[in-house]
């Protein structure tokens, strides 16, 4: 997996000098540990200070929307379910787009690593399976097998689904993973346990929208959020308004939501808001055998017609 | 609570339940009065956001109906 | 969503059938009243001195 950045770096220099695309949209090492920021490689110079390593949990699907030239995009399992999304979608045209795919081995949660560390981490660096954390008067290191973030143990879909180039061979998928165990938890709930539950879950939640500017699915010009006539949703902290934000960013995703963590990640105070979107995935995988992203060519469920819905009321 | 009533905001399709609403007004059918219509032009404007507005604003149930 | 599941209904019901129309609003007027108040949910206004 390390050996991956050398790769990328030599795939995205190529197609720069080629002039196949006119910018590569990768990561490049961030400014504190284990926060890589998204990078813009418009010449092949620029492309030198691409890097890949477990770090790179942004989707980067979210900065193609509607963009007019032709980009070298390094894509990751979940950034290419949500580069299909956008396409199926018309934000990006697939002839605008060459694919960097990299088989992933699951991005680590720098929180589980932060957690498990007695003070402020300066430095990490990892090997294969390790990921060492350094920091004043520490050093401990992790099998990243046990750090990872939490969607990305449950993950099923490591390997690019498209690409025009693959920086490795594939890796082996996850096989016979309970990814629902969290959302049957709350479905087996009473509506006042789960009243309790979300109370508890959103309310260190500061309405910053962090969770909606990090999601690709997250495109409209004006968010409900931001609407003020009518005004849908109050801006302060009033539980029901915080609440119907959730709500309503999570049904906005339905059938859409690749379970990229993107939200997770980017969350200042650490809300598993994923729980929603999760619910919303599993319903349409067991109503419609539906995974989002997985192929150009079928229409999403929620904007067809089949003869075979499994609703009577519409026959 | 004993004289409490409840308030319903009825979301109502143009074409079928809102003309059975007013089939029910002309031929001067009584129904209970707790719910107050909202026409939309056709079941598929619904919104999960008009319910949760609706809660937000006082509603206790909301109806929707095609 | 933490919300009584009756809180929110759906019908069919032909632009015709003004007699299902009473029948349904009365059925879901009964279903909300056996509910009771929904407090939870809205959004307490602010309180003025």
């Amino acid at each position: 997996m390390l050996s991956y950045a050398e790769k990328i770096r030599e795939i995205a220099g190529r197609l720069l000098a080629s002039g196949a695309v006119n910018m590569v949209i990768g990561f490049r090492q961030g400014t504190i540990p284990m926060m890589n920021e998204p990078h813009f490689a418009k010449n092949p110079a620029e492309a030198a200070k691409l890097v890949w390593d477990s770090h790179c949990g942004i989707n980067l699907a979210n900065y193609l929307t509607d963009r007019k030239e032709k980009i070298g995009i390094v894509a990751k399992g979940c950034d290419s379910r949500n580069i299909v999304t956008h396409i199926i979608e018309n934000k990006i045209k697939r002839e605008q787009l060459v694919v960097i795919g990299v088989p992933c081995q699951g991005m680590v949660d720098k929180r589980k690593i932060a957690l498990k560390c007695p003070g402020e981490i300066t430095a990490v660096i990892e090997t294969e399976t390790q990921v060492t954390a350094t920091g004043n008067g520490f050093s401990q290191s992790f099998d990243k097998k046990d750090v990872l973030q939490h969607n990305c143990s449950l993950c099923i879909h490591r390997n690019p689904v498209i690409h025009d180039e693959l920086v490795a061979a594939p890796v082996e998928e996850q096989k016979g993973i309970d990814r629902y165990a969290d959302v049957r938890a709350v479905e087996a709930m009473s509506p006042e346990q789960r009243w309790k539950y979300f109370e508890d879950l959103l309310s260190p939640c500061v309405r910053c929208y962090a969770c909606r500017n990090a999601c690709p699915l997250c495109y409209c010009p004006t968010c409900f959020v931001d609407e003020s006539r009518p005004q849908w949703v109050g801006k302060g902290q009033d539980p029901s308004d915080v609440r119907t934000f959730h709500f309503l960013r999570a049904y906005h995703c339905a059938g859409r939501c690749t379970d990229c963590g993107s939200c997770e990640r980017s969350c200042p105070v650490g809300i598993n808001m994923r729980v929603f979107t999760k619910k919303l995935e599993k319903d349409c995988l067991d109503l419609f055998g539906w995974e989002a992203g997985l192929s150009l060519d079928v229409r999403p469920p929620l904007d067809v017609y089949r003869p075979s819905d499994p609703n009577d009321f519409i026959k | 609570m004993s004289d409490w009533e409840p308030k319903i905001a009825a979301f109502l399709c143009n074409w079928c339940s809102y003309g059975a609403a007013d089939l029910a007004g002309v031929s001067r059918m009584e129904y209970p009065p707790n719910i107050r219509v909202i026409r939309i032009p056709c079941t598929g404007r619904m919104d999960p956001k008009f319910f949760l507005a609706a809660l937000r604003e006082g509603a206790d149930g909301v109806w929707v109906s095609g | 969503m933490g919300i009584e599941p009756g809180r929110l209904q759906f019908s069919w019901i032909s632009s015709a059938e003004s007699t299902k129309f009473v029948e349904v609003v009365t059925q879901v007027t009964n279903a909300i009243r056996a509910l009771g108040p929904n407090p939870d949910f809205t959004k307490k206004l602010a309180e003025v001195a």
